[in-house]
């Protein structure tokens, strides 16, 4: 029997209501190294990666949300409790930092799409050219979409930025993350600048009929959990 | 799952989004114990329904299936 870890908090004694986890096993507290962690117990080696659990981890995780800012472990950390005890012991300093640099804060998520022009998908007007000179004009395009493209998730950004920069405390963004997307962002958003935040960004969202925003939050701060892994060697991952 | 300001294309469900939103975030970040993640996509084809943009969940479980397969 192993455990499976939701997430980590500082100041949780007991919860408050009984909730179920993955496969619907109890989930509880287990108190160690001065940090509370909610698991429950599972019975198997692989986590499966259904809607379900998917759901069950992200609503275990945001049941503590009003009370506290929790640490998420990422979905599928099952570990005995002996490993887990061993990584709180080993990574506390660390731990207690990441607590206090998320302390009173939630996530808020912002994905940029943004349309290409009509004329910047446009096939080379002269379709009598050879394929030689057809695949090179491809390449051209495509290597100089890239550039454009590179350049204006940049701008993009940079003026995102400079939209929410007094209501947030701190941003993880990654330009370009896949082929449609502009850019992905999550902001670190204290409890009570969310409102002021959220006037912001609609603010931001409106001034720009160019783009399409998918906004999404509160949400627990996933985007400011990672820790690096610095012990790696101890754990056994090279 | 609050999603008060959501901004849906005509092309999009809101379901699908709220879940792919959910994947993205228990999938791509949070603590690691090194070493202890352990999950298996054999179900992965219900967060494809209708969602061809937005596909960073789904890149980022076949990345961790292909690396786990690797070593």
């Amino acid at each position: 029997m192993k455990l499976y870890a939701y997430c980590l908090a500082d100041d949780i004694d007991v919860l408050e209501e009984p909730s179920s986890g993955i496969s619907g096993a109890p989930v509880r507290l287990l108190k160690t190294e001065g940090f509370s962690v909610l698991v429950s117990d599972l019975d198997a080696d692989v986590v499966q990666v259904t809607r379900e659990n998917a759901l069950a981890h992200a609503a275990v995780v945001r049941s503590i949300l009003d009370r506290t800012t929790p640490l998420p472990f990422r979905f599928g950390t099952l570990v005995t409790e002996q490993q887990l005890v061993n990584y709180l012991s080993a990574r506390k300093p660390a731990l207690e930092t990441k607590l206090a640099e998320v302390r009173g804060c939630v996530e808020m998520s912002v994905k940029i799409i943004r349309e290409p022009a009509a004329h910047e998908s446009e096939p080379d007007e002269n379709i009598n050219q050879g394929a030689g000179t057809s695949f090179l004009a491809q390449k051209r395009r495509e290597i100089l979409g890239g550039e454009q493209s590179a350049a204006q998730a940049t701008t993009i950004s940079t003026w995102l930025h400079e939209q929410i920069s007094s209501r947030i405390r701190a941003e993880q963004v990654t330009l370009r993350p896949t082929e449609k997307l502009v850019l992905a962002a999550a902001h670190l958003v204290e409890r009570a600048k969310v409102k002021k935040y959220r006037e912001n960004m609609a603010e931001a969202c409106q001034s720009r009929p160019d783009l399409h925003f998918l906004l999404s939050g509160p949400w627990p701060p996933y985007s400011f959990a990672n820790i690096e892994l610095e012990f790696k060697t101890q754990f056994g991952v090279s | 799952m609050s999603f008060d300001q959501l901004i849906v294309t005509e092309e999009w469900e809101e379901t699908d989004l709220s879940l792919l939103e959910t994947l993205d975030h228990v999938l791509n970040r949070g603590l690691v114990i090194a070493g202890e993640i352990t999950i298996s996509v054999a179900d992965i084809d219900l967060i494809f329904v209708g969602l061809n943009v937005l596909v960073s969940s789904i890149e980022t479980a076949h990345e961790v299936l292909r690396k786990r397969q690797t070593e």
